[in-house]
């Protein structure tokens, strides 16, 4: 009895596969079976980890649940180191975020100043500038951040 | 204007053609965040975004767990078995022992994936 939309109700094995890999050591194997078990793992924990987080949100009268939600519910189910790890990470999508939409707002804005009057022109590249070395320190946030992920990866035990 | 430096420098994998900037496609976690229970109203942008992560971290980890079971065992393969008792040896994988367990049925939800007592081993790098 099995279900034909099986694979869409659950995480692609090649994403789980792909992570499994850089793990473990070159010469490590990985029989089917263990990855299918890991595919579903991954898929039960979104779903854990999700209800754990409505369900505060339900309680609270809140019709959304948001990144925070998400981390407190994996503080409360016991993954803190994750909890910990994933409150930075949601903090740099959100700077990475809210400086992406004010550029493109400044970038809208100085084509409007353009537009109309050339003199104001000067005023907005130098505008622009600020947003896009502010862009590459977050990036160079984020490539630290990333660098500091892998490293942290021992202290999860 | 999208600026694939990123995210690429947050995944191990960095950005290709097909993975795209998160470990797991979004929709998908979005389809698996709506089925996980009745409360589950409305889900903001960045909650699978931080759950692709979070789950990445999950599935490292318990890989990690359980292919200290293979070792232990003088193994290079990592089994099921291996998952199993890496689940069963951590207190917050509790949630995951009817998954691994032989008896499937018991999880009425999660039938469906066929596991042959004659399991092909398909043995990948």
């Amino acid at each position: 009895m099995v279900d034909h939309h099986e694979h869409e109700r659950l995480l692609p094995i090649a994403n789980v596969g792909r992570i499994m890999k850089q793990i473990l050591p070159p010469s490590a194997k990985v029989s089917k079976e263990a990855k299918e078990t890991l595919q579903e793992c991954a898929t039960e924990f979104i779903s854990f980890v999700t209800a754990e987080a409505s369900g505060k949100c339900h309680k609270e009268n809140r019709k959304t649940a948001n990144g925070d939600d998400i981390c407190w519910a994996l503080s409360s189910l016991g993954f803190d180191t994750y909890a910990e790890a994933m409150l930075r990470y949601l903090y740099k999508y959100r700077e990475f975020e809210r400086k992406r939409i004010n550029q493109s707002k400044l970038a809208s804005n100085q084509e409007d100043d353009q537009a109309s009057t050339p003199t104001s022109g000067s005023n907005g590249r130098s505008n622009l500038q600020q947003p896009e070395k502010k862009c590459e320190q977050t990036t160079a946030i984020t490539f630290e951040f990333g660098v500091l992920e892998k490293g942290q990866s021992s202290k999860t035990n | 204007m999208r600026q694939a430096g990123i995210y690429s420098a947050i995944l191990p994998g960095g950005v290709s053609g097909k993975a795209g900037p998160h470990s797991f496609p979004l929709a998908r976690i979005k389809k698996i965040m709506k089925k996980s229970g009745d409360d589950v109203k409305m889900i903001s942008g960045e909650a699978p975004i931080v759950l692709s992560k979070a789950c990445e971290l999950f599935v490292e980890e318990i890989t990690r767990k359980a292919w200290m079971m293979t070792m232990q065992g003088k193994r290079r393969i990592l089994h099921k078995e291996d998952v199993a008792s890496a689940v069963i040896a951590t207190d917050i994988y509790d949630f995951l022992v009817n998954m691994v367990s032989d008896d499937h049925s018991a999880n009425s939800e999660h039938e469906g994936l066929s596991t042959t007592p004659a399991a092909i081993m398909d043995l990948e790098r």
